[in-house]
């Protein structure tokens, strides 16, 4: 995963970030119970928001307990007691992550990949016998994904759609699929965010790909022949911006139509402002969006 | 009646694919987009319907020489139940279906750009989609239903950002806005040896 779903901090009342915090606080304890110490440096915001996006969907009232982080002793935080979204939410990290390692050991042979690994080698058998539908569908579409980038795929939307896919199947939890209607709104809403996931992290990486001779859809798509890499680069601004923007306001309007039972604000906030505003930052040309709160808001 | 041939630049004989370039060239150059309230606006109009004309006689009659093959794989009677075929599928959300049809026919009119448009839409392929509805507004400039399209779209990424706005008032004037403009006013005032706010 990415780390780009991030709410925008500078929006969201106090209570509303310290909420945002107990999720993720939550999570990174529930990876701890689950599967030992290590496999909590893994943990992403993009699943932190997987395990607050579920649980404002769920009909129970999550728990929260006050409890004292290893990484700030001295204070006493909130944190969401476990909850069985919150151990999905978890599990499906270490699956993540340990599937991410793979391909990087993989496609670049890289030492630190092998050794994570190795490391988060038992943490994943356990989740992969705990989901094994699950597991093999994510490592399906892993799979779709590793032939399209092999087959230089020329086009981004058909390059996105494995994991989009993806998530599609990650957002889909049994607690939350309660009917035929609710699921298909949310695997709608899965699609739109895996989506904008890796569009994004696509053009964010591009350049590096471009230099370091990796597959990128857009190198594919926008026909790249040499020469000076930014002009490309900003030559496909305007048709990245207009498919990441329109990808979110599709993911908008799923979020408009599901119900919630909790935490709505938060979860617009990340919609609508943390996403653009990362969006606005990959694509680096308006600054605006990034200046500071002013004065006297609302 | 003009040799559609001339009309398009192009040689006899030219194939299929060397036809439909032209055309797409053609339409691009005469688009009412770069002739609006232009005095040559008339002109260009006469013009594309010039090329239009001629784009049709080449695909559909096959030309003087044979250069289009004019099997479509399908035998529906007209184009218009193919397409309106194509519709009903992808009403259904049946998109395989509409797909394979659209696939099997070698008519690239602008209806078929919409229809293909239309399906990457319902899977989520917006690049697609939205290329998909360009040509076809490029192909057929005054059809509403592909305009509408195209700018529901854009629409759509507007609302989103607006919306934006309902969970944090980036964008609005607020009291500093107000005092930084006052204060640069009255700065540039005196620059100007008036003075605006009396007391600074």
């Amino acid at each position: 995963m990415f780390g780009y779903i991030l709410p925008d901090k500078p929006e969201l009342k106090i209570k509303e970030y310290e909420l945002y915090r107990a999720y993720y606080c939550g999570v990174c304890r529930a990876i701890k119970r689950r599967h030992g110490n290590i496999p909590r440096l893994t943990l992403t915001y993009d699943i932190t928001f997987l395990a607050l996006f579920l649980s404002a969907l769920v009909e129970k009232q999550p728990d929260y307990q006050d409890f004292r982080c290893i990484l700030h002793p001295m204070k006493r935080r909130k944190m969401v007691s476990s909850s069985e979204i919150l151990d999905y939410a978890a599990d499906m990290n270490v699956l993540l992550s340990w599937l991410n390692l793979r391909d990087k050991w993989q496609d670049e042979k890289s030492k630190a990949a092998r050794a994570g690994m190795f490391v988060l080698r038992r943490a994943y058998e356990r989740v992969k016998a705990e989901y094994p539908e699950k597991s093999r569908m994510i490592n399906e579409k892993l799979g779709e994904l590793a032939r399209l980038e092999k087959d230089k795929c020329a086009s981004i939307d058909q390059a996105a759609e494995p994991f989009a896919r993806l998530m599609e199947e990650l957002i889909c939890h049994p607690l939350v699929c309660t009917d035929k209607k609710i699921e298909a709104l949310l695997r709608r809403t899965g699609y739109h965010v895996g989506k904008w996931l890796y569009t994004l992290d696509a053009l964010d990486d591009l350049e590096e790909d471009i230099k370091n001779k990796s597959y990128n859809p857009f190198v594919y798509e926008y026909n790249y022949q040499g020469g000076d890499i930014k002009e490309f680069r900003s030559s496909l601004l305007d048709d990245a911006e207009f498919l990441l923007i329109h990808t979110l306001s599709e993911l908008a309007r799923c979020f408009e139509l599901l119900e919630f039972k909790r935490h709505k604000n938060i979860a617009g906030n990340i919609i609508y402002l943390g996403m653009q505003k990362k969006t606005e930052a990959v694509l680096g040309r308006r600054n605006c969006i990034e200046r500071p709160v002013q004065g006297i808001g609302n | 009646m003009k040799d559609p041939y001339k009309v398009l630049e192009i040689n006899r004989g030219a194939s299929k694919e060397e036809i439909q370039k032209a055309y797409r060239r053609l339409v691009k150059k005469y688009h009412p987009d770069q002739y609006q309230n232009h005095p040559l606006q008339k002109l260009a109009e006469e013009k594309l319907a010039e090329v239009n004309k001629a784009y049709d006689i080449l695909m559909k009659n096959g030309g003087a020489s044979g250069g289009y093959s004019g099997s479509s794989g399908y035998s529906y009677g007209s184009e218009n139940a193919f397409f309106e075929q194509v519709r009903i599928h992808i009403n259904n959300g049946d998109l395989n279906r509409a797909e394979q049809m659209l696939n099997q026919t070698d008519k690239r009119t602008a209806e078929w750009f919409y229809l293909k448009g239309l399906i990457f839409q319902r899977k989520g392929w917006y690049a697609q989609a939205r290329s998909h509805f360009q040509t076809a507004v490029n192909m057929e400039p005054g059809n509403a239903e592909y305009n509408s399209a195209l700018n529901m779209m854009n629409y759509n990424n507007n609302m989103y950002r607006e919306r934006s706005g309902g969970y944090g008032n980036r964008d609005m004037d607020d009291l500093c806005t107000i005092c930084q403009c006052l204060i640069c006013t009255d700065c540039c005032c005196e620059c100007m040896g008036g003075d605006f706010i009396t007391c600074c």
